[in-house]
C-alpha cells in the first residue's frame, strides 16, 4: 500500500505508470529472493517481509521451484504423514489460508486484492501414501513419461456461471443439492469452505478500502469505490464493468492461490454485456474500460482469448477485443493473451495484434488457429457447435468452460527416451540384425505401450485425486459438480478427454534420419560402432567426427528432407496410436506436441542419442525442429515444417518463432508478419508463439539481465520477465533466437 | 521517347513462349549458391532468393562476394573444424595440413589457398561442415521443389521468387527457364540485376519477369568503373530499355559510406528516377559490413577503405528526405536490412 503525494486529479495514464513501477519493484524483489523462476510469472506477490517462510515445492505443472509462504499459516493435517487430504480437509485448510491471507490495496488501482501464496507449497505431502501407485508410476518411468496422475487444474471455469450468481449464488447453489452419500457430504462442505474463505478475503479488503479512505487520502474517491463494490461482491453478482474486472481478479486469484489455475477464457465476451450497458448509460468510457482491464492484467498473467466463433459460428470479435490488447499493449508485462485467426475473424484484430506484437516486444499477443483447432475438434465426434465453445486457457491448451477436464499440458511422452529404449532393445537383441525397420518397429511397439501406461494412468488419476486434492475452485464453476456431489476430476462434469502431449519430436526424427542416412544408405557407420559412441558420449576414438557427421544429416524443418520425412511419420503415427483406443475406463485421448519448459529437464535422464545431441542435454522443444536445421533458418520453413506434424484431434501443437525484423513496425514488417501467421494457418497450424526479439539486445540481456529488469520473451506457451529465467533457460532461448536469425 | 503502360501479368503470360524455346526445360541446369527462404529484402511480400553464381562486375560492397566467380568456390570456416585430417588424406594438391598449436595443446587445420584447385574434394568428406563447396549444380525442377515450399505465403503476402547472385543475366538460359517454371505455377517473379549484359539478353526477359529490381550504384562513370569494375554506359542504356518497354521496374541504390554516399550521387539518382516515369519507385539500400566478414571464408580479402559499420541510420533517414524533397517515390525501409 503506497502513499501518494500528488495535486489535483491523477490520470489514468499516470496511475498505470505507478502500478507498472510498482510491479518491477514486486518482480525485482522475487527474483532476488526466490531466484530464478523458468514458468509462468503468475503475477504473484511476496507476503509482507516479517511473515516469510522459503521453502522448496512442486508447482502445479510438475516442476521444482523456491517459494515463499506465509508463516501464518499452517494447515492442519488428517494424516499421520502430516498430509491433508480429501475435499474437506482441503477445504478447511484452504480457508484457513484465505482467511489468515493478507490486505493487498494499491489506491492507484481500480481493483483490490493481489495474491501473495501458492497453497499447493503447503501440501508438503503431495499424495496420499495410503493409496498406492508405486508400480503405476515405475511403468510411466521406463519411458520417462511424465504421468497425470497427481495433476491438477489444467482446464477451464465457466466463468460466466460465476458472474451471474455471484459468491452468495454460488453458496446457495451448494446448500441448494443434498448429499448423496457421505464422500459427497466432506464434498460440499469442502465447497463450503472456499466460498467462506473467498468472501472473508473480499469483506476484508473492503472494510481496508474504507479505512484507507480518509479525508487526505489523494485516491479517496476510488477507495471509496472500491470499499463499496467490494462489500457488494461480497454476495452479489457483479452490476458494472468494474464490478465484473473485480469479480473475475477475486476469482482468478484464489484459483492462482489454490493450485495455480490460470485460466481465464474469453474475456472480450464475458465483460461485452456490461461494456454495453455501462457505454449506453454514460458511465463508461473506452479509457476507464482499458484501465479496469489493465488493473486485472498486472495482478494476473491469465489466458484470455480474443475473437472467434461463438457456438452458432458466428464471430465474436467486438470492441471489448480491442481494449483488452491495448491494456496489454500499454502494460507491457508478461501477459497470456491468445488471439483468434480464423477465416471469418475480423483482419482489424490480426493487424491490430501484429502491430502491438512488433511495436512491444513482449511476445504478446499469441496467434491460435480457431479453425483448424475447431474442425481437428470435431474429428473426434464431437458437434461442430461444442467445438467452438472450447477456448484458449493455458498455455497451448483448450478446454471448453466447465465442462471439460482433459489435463491438457500434463501428460508428456519423451520420444527421445523412448528411441532410447528401442535402439537398446534392438542392440542388446542378439537373435536378429539391427536395421532401421527393425528400429521403428520397435519404437511403435514402445510408443504404444508408453501410452498404454498413459492410459492407466488417467484411469487412475480419475478414480483417485478428488480423494487426495479435488478441485475445489474449479469446481465451483463447472456444470455439473455441484448438481452431482462429484468433483470436476471424477465424473462432476461432461467431457473427459485426457490430452497427451508428445516431446522430443525433432530429436527422434533427426535421430532416425541420420542412423538410415549415414548407416543404410551410405555404409559411413555400423550400429556397433553408433552404439559404442552413444555409450561414450561421444567422446571416445573418432567421436567427434562421428558427432558431427550425424549432427548434419538431414534434419528435420529443412523441408522435404529425410528428416521432414520421419518427422510426419512420427508425428502421425503418435496421433493414430493415442487415437486408437481409450483408456480401459473408456475416456477418450487426444494427442498434441508440447514440452512446455520441460525440454530442459526432460533430457537430463536421456543419454547421447544419434542426432548429434550429448547426453543429458535438452531435447528438442515442442514441435519445432532443432535450431540450425536451415543455414537461413527461415520462419517459413519452420512454419511449413510444423504444420506438417499436427495432430488434428483439436489440441494443438505450437510454432515458435523468433523474428529479429529491425525495424518495429514498418507496414512491410506488419503485412509480412501477418502473412506467416494466416500462411502457417492456411498450412493446418493450431498456434503460434513470435518473440519479436533483437538479436543484440538478447546477447547484451543474457550477459547481464538485471540491466534489462523489464525485458519479456515469450519462452514457450506464456512470457515471462528474461531476467526471471534460470540461466540455463535463458540460454535455451538466447540459443533459439540467435540460430533462428 | 513513348511511355509505355506497364505489362500485367497476364499480358506476360500471354507473351512467354519460353516452354517452346530450347533451354526452357525442367531439366536445364545452372549454379547456384544459395537459396534463401522468408527473404524480405528482395522484392514485395515473403519470397524465395535463388542466387546464381557469377557477375561481371566486382563491387568493392558486395555483399555476396562468393557469388562473384561463377565456377566452385570452397568457403571454410575454421570455427567449425574439428581438426580431423580427412581432408588433408583426400587432398591431391596438398592443399590442406594438419600443424601442432604453438602450446602444445593438439592440431590445428591450416588450409592453403595458393595450393587449392577448388575441386571441391575435401568438401565432400568434411563432416563438420567446415568446408564447403558453394555454388551447386542444380536443374530447374531442383530449385522448384525448394521455391514450391512456400507457395502459401507467396499467396497470402503477395510475394513469390527473386532470382539474384551474382548476375542472373550471366545465366541467361538457366534463369529464364527458371522463371518460366515459376511463372507457369502462379508464382510471381523478380530479378536482381546490375544490368551489365547485351541489351538482346536482358530484354530476352522481359515476358516471365513481374518485376525488375534494377542495381544503379554510382552516377558518375568514372568512379563507376573504380567502384565496381566497370563503366555504366551499358547500365544505363539497358535500364532506359527495359522502362521504354514497359517493364516494372524499382531501382536498387546501394549507399556506401566512402564511395557513393555524396550528395551529387544522390543528386545523380533523382534525376535518373524522374526520368523514368513508369518507375515504381526507389529503394536506398544502407550498407551493412556482412559482405566483409563473409571475405574470409572465401579467402577474399575486402577493400581497404570498406567501413566496419553500417551506414548511420540518420544519414538514411537524410538522403531519404533528400530524395522526397525532389519528388523521387522512395519506397519503405527496413533500415537494418542487410543486403
Amino acid at each position: 500500500m503506497q502513499s501518494v503525494t500528488i495535486s489535483g486529479k491523477v490520470t489514468y495514464a499516470e496511475r498505470l505508470a505507478a502500478l507498472r513501477e510498482a510491479k518491477q519493484r514486486q518482480t525485482l524483489e522475487k527474483q532476488q529472493i526466490r531466484g530464478a523462476m523458468d514458468f509462468d510469472d503468475h503475477a504473484v506477490i511476496l507476503p509482507p517481509e516479517e511473515i516469510r517462510e522459503t521453502v522448496q515445492t512442486l508447482g502445479g505443472s510438475g516442476v521444482y521451484f523456491t517459494d515463499v509462504i506465509m508463516s501464518t499459516f499452517k494447515p492442519t493435517p488428517n494424516h499421520p504423514s502430516g498430509g491433508f487430504f480429501g475435499p474437506r480437509s482441503v477445504g478447511e485448510n484452504f480457508r484457513k489460508l484465505l482467511e489468515a491471507h493478507p490486505v493487498y490495496i494499491d489506491p492507484m488501482s481500480s481493483l483490490a486484492g493481489a495474491y501473495m501464496v501458492n497453497f499447493m507449497s503447503y501440501r508438503t505431502v503431495a499424495w496420499n501414501p495410503d493409496i498406492d501407485c508405486a508400480d503405476l508410476l515405475a511403468e510411466h518411468a521406463k519411458y520417462q513419461t511424465i504421468p497425470a496422475i497427481g495433476g491438477v487444474q489444467h482446464m477451464c471455469q465457466d466463468m460466466e456461471m460465476g458472474l451471474k450468481l455471484g459468491w452468495g449464488g454460488i453458496l446457495e447453489k451448494i446448500h441448494r443439492y443434498p448429499p448423496l452419500n457421505a464422500a459427497s457430504e466432506d464434498f460440499y462442505a469442502g465447497l463450503e469452505h472456499v466460498v467462506l474463505g473467498i468472501q472473508n478475503l473480499i469483506a476484508r479488503h473492503a472494510v481496508a478500502a474504507r479505512a484507507m479512505a480518509t479525508d487526505d487520502e489523494p485516491m479517496r474517491q476510488n477507495l471509496l469505490e472500491m470499499a463499496e463494490i467490494n462489500e457488494y461482491l461480497v454476495s452479489n453478482p457483479p452490476r458494472t464493468f468494474r464490478e465484473a474486472c473485480q469479480w473475475i481478479l477475486w476469482y482468478q486469484s484464489v484459483a492462482r492461490m489454490y493450485n495455480s489455475s490460470g485460466s481465464l477464457g474469453r474475456l472480450d465476451m464475458l465483460l461485452l454485456p456490461y461494456y454495453e450497458a455501462d457505454t449506453r448509460a454514460g458511465k463508461l468510457t473506452d479509457e476507464e474500460a482499458i484501465f479496469h482491464i489493465a488493473c486485472h492484467l498486472v495482478r494476473d498473467t491469465a489466458y484470455i482469448q480474443l475473437g472467434g466463433p461463438d457456438a452458432s459460428g458466428k464471430e465474436a470479435t467486438n470492441r471489448v477485443s480491442f481494449l483488452v490488447l491495448e491494456a496489454a499493449h500499454r502494460l507491457r508485462i508478461p501477459a497470456n493473451t491468445g488471439v483468434c485467426v480464423g477465416k471469418a475473424t475480423d483482419p482489424r484484430l490480426l493487424r491490430r495484434s501484429v502491430e502491438v506484437l512488433l511495436e512491444d516486444r513482449t511476445g504478446v499477443p499469441k496467434f491460435l488457429g480457431v479453425d483448424n483447432t475447431v474442425g481437428g475438434f470435431t474429428a473426434n465426434g464431437f458437434p461442430v457447435e461444442l467445438a467452438r465453445e472450447r477456448v484458449y486457457a493455458g498455455c497451448h491448451w483448450l478446454a471448453i468452460p466447465g465442462r471439460e477436464y482433459a489435463l491438457m499440458d500434463i501428460v508428456k511422452l519423451n520420444f527421445a527416451a523412448i528411441f532410447e529404449v528401442a535402439f537398446r532393445d534392438m542392440m542388446s537383441d542378439t537373435t536378429g540384425k539391427p536395421s532401421v525397420a527393425e528400429l521403428w518397429r520397435r519404437f511403435r511397439g514402445h510408443m504404444r505401450a508408453a501410452i498404454d501406461t498413459v492410459a492407466k494412468g488417467f484411469d487412475f488419476q480419475y478414480d483417485n485425486m478428488h480423494k487426495v486434492f479435488p478441485e475445489l475452485v474449479l469446481d465451483l464453476l463447472c456444470q455439473g459438480t455441484i448438481e452431482k456431489g462429484l468433483d470436476a476430476s471424477n465424473g462432476g462434469v461432461e467431457f473427459y478427454t485426457f490430452c497427451v502431449d508428445g516431446a522430443a519430436l525433432a530429436t527422434a526424427a533427426d535421430s532416425f534420419a541420420a542412423v538410415e542416412e549415414r548407416i543404410e544408405k551410405q555404409g559411413r557407420m555400423t550400429w556397433q560402432e553408433l552404439l559404442a559412441h552413444l555409450d561414450a558420449d561421444w567422446s571416445g576414438p573418432g567421436g567427434m567426427r562421428a558427432r558431427v557427421m550425424m549432427k548434419n544429416s538431414p534434419r528435420f524443418g529443412n523441408g522435404g528432407s529425410l528428416g521432414d520425412e520421419w518427422a510426419v511419420r512420427i508425428a502421425q503415427t503418435f496421433s493414430e496410436t493415442v487415437k486408437e483406443k481409450p483408456t480401459p475406463r473408456g475416456f477418450m485421448m487426444i494427442p498434441g506436441l508440447f514440452s512446455w519448459v520441460l525440454n530442459l529437464s526432460m533430457g537430463k535422464n536421456v543419454g547421447a542419442t544419434p542426432n548429434g545431441r550429448r547426453a543429458g542435454d535438452a531435447i528438442s522443444h515442442g514441435a519445432n525442429p532443432d535450431p540450425g536445421f536451415r543455414r537461413d533458418g527461415a520462419p517459413t520453413a519452420l512454419a511449413v515444417a510444423v504444420a506438417a506434424v499436427q495432430p488434428k484431434y483439436g489440441n494443438t501443437s505450437p510454432l515458435q518463432i523468433d523474428l529479429d525484423p529491425g525495424s518495429a513496425n514498418s507496414p512491410g514488417d506488419i503485412d509480412r508478419v501477418s502473412a506467416l501467421i494466416r500462411g502457417h494457418f492456411d498450412l493446418g497450424g493450431t498456434q503460434i508463439n513470435i518473440n519479436v526479439m533483437n538479436k543484440a539486445q538478447i546477447l547484451e540481456a543474457h550477459k547481464d539481465p538485471s540491466k534489462f529488469p523489464d525485458l519479456v520473451v515469450r519462452v514457450t506457451g506464456f512470457s515471462a520477465y528474461f531476467a526471471s529465467l534460470s540461466p540455463e533457460m535463458r540460454q535455451f532461448v538466447v540459443d533459439r533466437i540467435v540460430s533462428e536469425n | 521517347m513513348a511511355a509505355l503502360g506497364r505489362l500485367t501479368m497476364q499480358q506476360r503470360e500471354q507473351t512467354d513462349t519460353s516452354e517452346d524455346r530450347p533451354g526452357s526445360s525442367r531439366e536445364l541446369t545452372g549454379c547456384v549458391f544459395d537459396i534463401q527462404r522468408f527473404s524480405i529484402h528482395d522484392g514485395p511480400g515473403i519470397r524465395t532468393t535463388v542466387f546464381l553464381k557469377g557477375c561481371p562486375l566486382r563491387c568493392a560492397w558486395c555483399h555476396n562476394p562468393e557469388g562473384m566467380t561463377s565456377a566452385q568456390t570452397i568457403s571454410y570456416s575454421p570455427e567449425k573444424c574439428i581438426a580431423c585430417g580427412e581432408c588433408v588424406r583426400i587432398c591431391e594438391h596438398h592443399a590442406h595440413r594438419l600443424e601442432e598449436r604453438g602450446n602444445g595443446s593438439g592440431v590445428v587445420h591450416a588450409y592453403d589457398r595458393q595450393r587449392c584447385e577448388a575441386c571441391g574434394r575435401c568438401t565432400t568428406h568434411c563432416d563438420a561442415r567446415a568446408l564447403e563447396a558453394v555454388g551447386r549444380t542444380l536443374t530447374v525442377e531442383d530449385v522448384m521443389k525448394e521455391v514450391r515450399q512456400d507457395k502459401v505465403f507467396y499467396e497470402t503476402s503477395g510475394g513469390g521468387l527473386s532470382v539474384s547472385g551474382g548476375e542472373p543475366l550471366a545465366q541467361l538460359d538457366f534463369t529464364s527457364a527458371l522463371l518460366s517454371a515459376a511463372g507457369h505455377e502462379g508464382i510471381h517473379r523478380c530479378v536482381e540485376t546490375s544490368g551489365f549484359a547485351s541489351s538482346s539478353r536482358i530484354l530476352s526477359l522481359l515476358p516471365v519477369v513481374d518485376l525488375f529490381l534494377f542495381d544503379f550504384k554510382e552516377t558518375d562513370t568514372r568512379r563507376h568503373a573504380e567502384f565496381t569494375g566497370q563503366p555504366n554506359h551499358l547500365i544505363l542504356s539497358n535500364l532506359r530499355a527495359l522502362h521504354d518497354a514497359g517493364a516494372n521496374l524499382q531501382l536498387q541504390c546501394p549507399i556506401i559510406p566512402g564511395f557513393n554516399d555524396r550528395e551529387d550521387h544522390i543528386d545523380g539518382i533523382a534525376a535518373l528516377a524522374l526520368s523514368l516515369p513508369n518507375l515504381i519507385g526507389v529503394q536506398l539500400l544502407p550498407y551493412h559490413p556482412l559482405g566483409k566478414s563473409k571475405m574470409d571464408r572465401f579467402g577474399l580479402s575486402a577493400a581497404a577503405n570498406l567501413p566496419n559499420e553500417p551506414l548511420p541510420k540518420a544519414r538514411l533517414e537524410f538522403w531519404i528526405h533528400c530524395l522526397q524533397k525532389r519528388g523521387v517515390h522512395v519506397l519503405s525501409n527496413n533500415l537494418s536490412a542487410p543486403r
